[in-house]
């Protein structure tokens, strides 16, 4: 059919379905140009920051933001952009290398309890719940204090912290898929247990563990973070956010930039990846 | 200049006499000389309470004896007295003591009390119970480390007469009444002394213009007027008590809030005021500012000499031109911190300064590691010898450095790395710190040290001071171990000759400072913010913790 097509007028049904659809998507977008601004700045940091993140000039201490140095400089005439830029790196990388290691962890300890059987479960069950019982931050300097600061510290103390909260959620999907009918068909078949668990349980388990991952992406860096702040971090003069904003903190009444940008970095990273982990989840719903 | 010289001669006389006058004046007490703020402020108000704010971790034993740390004198010298102290022209004074002599072989001290002075609980002050003071000093399970070491050299006392005490010394110690002026070695009550450890920890019981009246830990100490203070000096300016009906000593570690609590006036004054604070304070009429630096060591970073690659002294030469300490205290001290150039506080008298041993020069840096064979260089930029990379390591500890200081060492490690020196600052607690310590795992470190008097060289420099106390901790951390040194040390601390003792002490700290063992940067910094409602603020103690007998809050 050759028929004209007709004219949209402002507040014609398809086109209000349509804005609303972008207005809704607006934050995912958001969220998703954030994430891959940090992540291009982990992986080629040279090529966003104007300057050298360690090189020092005390006599451009304390500039506020302008046009020399967009952010400002810190109290050693460094520059703040350049540092935030050359931060994604370490930040992000404790942040996914923590939520790798808490939800792999996780995913051994949640399918043990879940499949293997109702002594595993116990056992596991109890394990977590010792865990659950120390507030995560805690569990996190106790495993410092005992294996000394620094960034590989930092990433176990991290992982080990978000992983009983993971391993329950996992524990509840394969649980729940055990009993399913897909697996119950499969069992009447005479699949194996150890084929189940691959070809049936584990794929359907694996769309709310991304969801998980990204949304303990944001989580671990804001941990990672805390621990930087503490001083448990990365050595100086690494450009660490964490580390950044306790530096910066000391100087909040002369030069608020020194604090504020690298908590904004942290603050938009873990809005960000709490964002899409929920379209994630809707996504994955629907 | 011909005119002005006749005029000056003019005026001699009149100004010798008026010299002579304020030089009287000033003499009798530290308290006499006001300080230039608030003089004129007019007559003193008699009450209030002021409530200061420490940064220093609240103290674990209020009776300075125990341990023996900075914190615990700050809070002591307001409710205990020392028998020696220091004028404000930091000329060393009897005080609770009324004089002592010391026989011709400098092994002999004898100590005459001064009458009428009673401690808080009634007891009176006499030899009897200067001795008790000592015997807990020395006293292991009493574990005192500062006031411990500054009475080491004592072997006997005895009370030869209700205010006599004689001191028979192992060796002599010229610094003996120097050390009697430090609040480590303030004396108690002995009959408070007889409690517990934990009850004297509590409420310490002295002789001061205040006492404890109570202690709730984590929140604050509660400090009282001493109705009955009788000063050992009389001031004719201030006669009777101390004008402060109440002292509350609170605890605000995080330096931003603290001035933020002095800013609103929930606290009169607060302690370990940070250099960017004190420039926007200088802009505030209503917060004054009060500078005392320790006695004491300077602060400085001690160069380990006992290992590769600071075993060579090229090396350490090397490591001073490299770094460029001016420009970081420059722009990170807001100018509160002068440049220091000797192993000695400049408040120290006998303080020996080489300023043209610091040059920044990374010309001179580079001819110096050259020649001592680290010549070659690896990917990132750092010199190697035999396959080694030129690596310091550099444990901090984050209680001791402030957030200006951790801020001036990774400048150091900045600029050093432009002559191929990598420096890896390690940020510790305290106990790791000292770990590290322990175990010679360090290139460069920075330690406070706070004592009156130059027999501090010894502590820091003597061989004998690498020998590790009980507690593992050592105070010599540059290892230097130079029998000359040694020698000149000895000597210094047990002449009776003044000018002997000041030659001595100044060529030891020319052979430190020449022997590259430690790079000097600022005073033991001791920097004190008030409300300006807050007057005659500015007597201290010879270990410079202020004292509040003449201070009044305007209303």
């Amino acid at each position: 059919m050759s028929a004209p097509k007709p004219e949209l007028s402002p507040g014609d049904p398809v086109l209000v379905r349509h804005r609303t659809q972008i207005t809704a998507r607006l934050p995912l977008f958001l969220a998703a140009a954030v994430l891959a601004f940090f992540i291009l700045a982990a992986c080629f940091p040279t090529l966003l920051a104007p300057y050298d993140p360690l090189a020092i000039n005390p006599t451009d201490a304390f500039s506020g933001p302008g046009t020399a140095h967009l952010l400002g400089t810190d109290e050693s005439g460094r520059d703040i952009y350049s540092r935030i830029i050359h931060g994604a790196r370490p930040s992000l990388l404790i942040g996914a290398a923590a939520t790798a290691i808490g939800l792999g962890l996780a995913l051994l300890l949640g399918t043990i309890a879940g499949f293997g059987g109702r002594w595993l479960d116990f056992g596991v069950g109890r394990i977590l719940e010792v865990l659950f019982a120390l507030p995560g931050l805690l569990l996190a300097l106790v495993f410092i204090a005992l294996a000394g600061p620094g960034v590989g510290t930092t990433v176990v103390a991290v992982g080990l912290t978000t992983a009983p909260g993971y391993a329950r959620m996992i524990r509840a999907q394969i649980i729940a898929l055990r009993t399913s009918a897909m697996v119950e068909a499969a069992t009447v078949l005479g699949r194996s247990r150890t084929k189940i668990l691959f070809t049936h349980i584990l794929p359907n388990a694996l769309a709310p563990i991304a969801v998980l991952g990204t949304l303990g992406l944001g989580q671990a860096v804001v941990w990672a973070a805390s621990l930087s702040f503490l001083g448990l971090g990365a050595p100086p003069p690494t450009p660490e956010w964490g580390a950044m904003l306790s530096a910066g903190r000391t100087y909040l009444a002369i030069g608020w930039w020194m604090t504020f940008f690298p908590g904004l970095a942290i603050v938009l990273v873990a809005a960000a990846s709490t964002v899409l982990s929920r379209a994630l989840k809707t996504g994955g719903e629907r | 200049m011909k005119n002005v010289r006749p005029l000056a001669r003019r005026l001699f006389p009149a100004l010798t006499v008026l010299t002579a006058a304020l030089v009287l004046a000033g003499c009798s007490s530290p308290a006499d000389s006001a300080p230039e703020s608030g003089t004129d402020a007019g007559t003193p108000v008699i009450g209030g309470t002021m409530v200061y704010a420490s940064g220093d971790a609240e103290p674990t034993c209020l009776d300075p004896h125990v341990g023996g740390n900075y914190p615990q004198a700050l809070v002591a010298s307001q409710f205990l007295e020392t028998l020696y102290t220091k004028d404000a022209e930091g000329k060393l004074i009897p005080w609770l003591a009324e004089d002592s002599t010391v026989s011709e072989d400098g092994l002999t001290h004898t100590l005459t009390l001064r009458d009428g002075i009673s401690f808080t609980d009634g007891t009176a002050l006499d030899a009897a119970a200067v001795k008790a003071n000592f015997e807990h000093l020395l006293d292991p399970k009493t574990s005192s480390s500062t006031g411990y070491l500054a009475l080491g050299k004592i072997d006997s006392m005895k009370a030869t007469e209700t205010n006599t005490l004689e001191l028979k010394l192992k060796t002599p110690d010229n610094s003996l009444l120097e050390s009697f002026s430090m609040p480590w070695v303030a004396i108690e009550s002995p009959t408070a002394l007889k409690r517990s450890q934990e009850e004297n920890c509590a409420a310490p019981v002295g002789t001061g213009p205040f006492k404890v009246e109570s202690w709730k830990k984590q929140e604050a100490v509660n400090l009282i007027r001493n109705e009955d203070y009788v000063r050992p000096v009389a001031d004719p300016n201030h006669e009777g008590t101390a004008y402060l009906d109440a002292i509350t000593w609170r605890f605000i570690p995080e330096a931003a809030t603290r001035y933020a609590a002095l800013q609103a006036g929930e606290v009169q004054i607060i302690d370990n005021a940070q250099p960017d604070t004190i420039a926007a304070a200088a802009k505030n009429q209503a917060i004054e500012h009060l500078d005392a630096p320790r006695p004491g060591a300077s602060n400085r970073i001690e160069l380990n000499s006992s290992k590769a690659p600071f075993n060579d002294s090229k090396v350490r030469e090397a490591f001073i031109h490299a770094v460029n300490v001016d420009a970081g205290i420059d722009s990170l001290f807001f100018g509160t911190a002068p440049r220091s150039h000797s192993p000695l506080s400049s408040v120290e008298p006998l303080g020996f300064s080489a300023p043209s041993l610091f040059d920044y020069d990374p010309t001179k840096a580079a001819e110096l590691l050259d020649a001592a064979g680290w010549d070659e260089r690896d990917g990132q930029g750092y010199r190697v010898k035999d396959g080694t990379r030129l690596s310091l390591t550099f444990p901090v500890s984050t209680s001791q450095s402030v957030p200006a200081e951790q801020s001036l060492f990774e400048q150091l490690q900045a600029t050093a790395k432009e002559s191929g020196i990598e420096i890896k600052i390690n940020l510790l607690d305290l106990s790791s710190w000292y770990g590290k310590l322990a175990k010679n795992d360090y290139n460069l470190v920075s330690a406070p040290y706070t004592k009156v008097g130059p027999s501090v060289l010894s502590v820091l420099f003597h061989s004998d001071s690498t020998i590790p106390a009980p507690s593992g901790y050592f105070a010599n951390l540059s290892q230097v171990k130079d029998p000359a040194l040694d020698a000149l040390l000895d000597t210094a601390g047990s002449t009776l000759d003044t000018a002997e003792r000041q030659e001595k002490y100044a060529q030891a700290q020319k052979l430190v400072l020449e022997g590259h063992y430690l790079l000097p940067l600022y005073d033991q910094q001791n920097h004190f913010l008030y409300s300006s409602e807050l007057l005659n603020v500015g007597a201290t103690t010879a270990v410079a913790s202020p004292v509040f007998f003449d201070t009044w809050l305007a209303k």
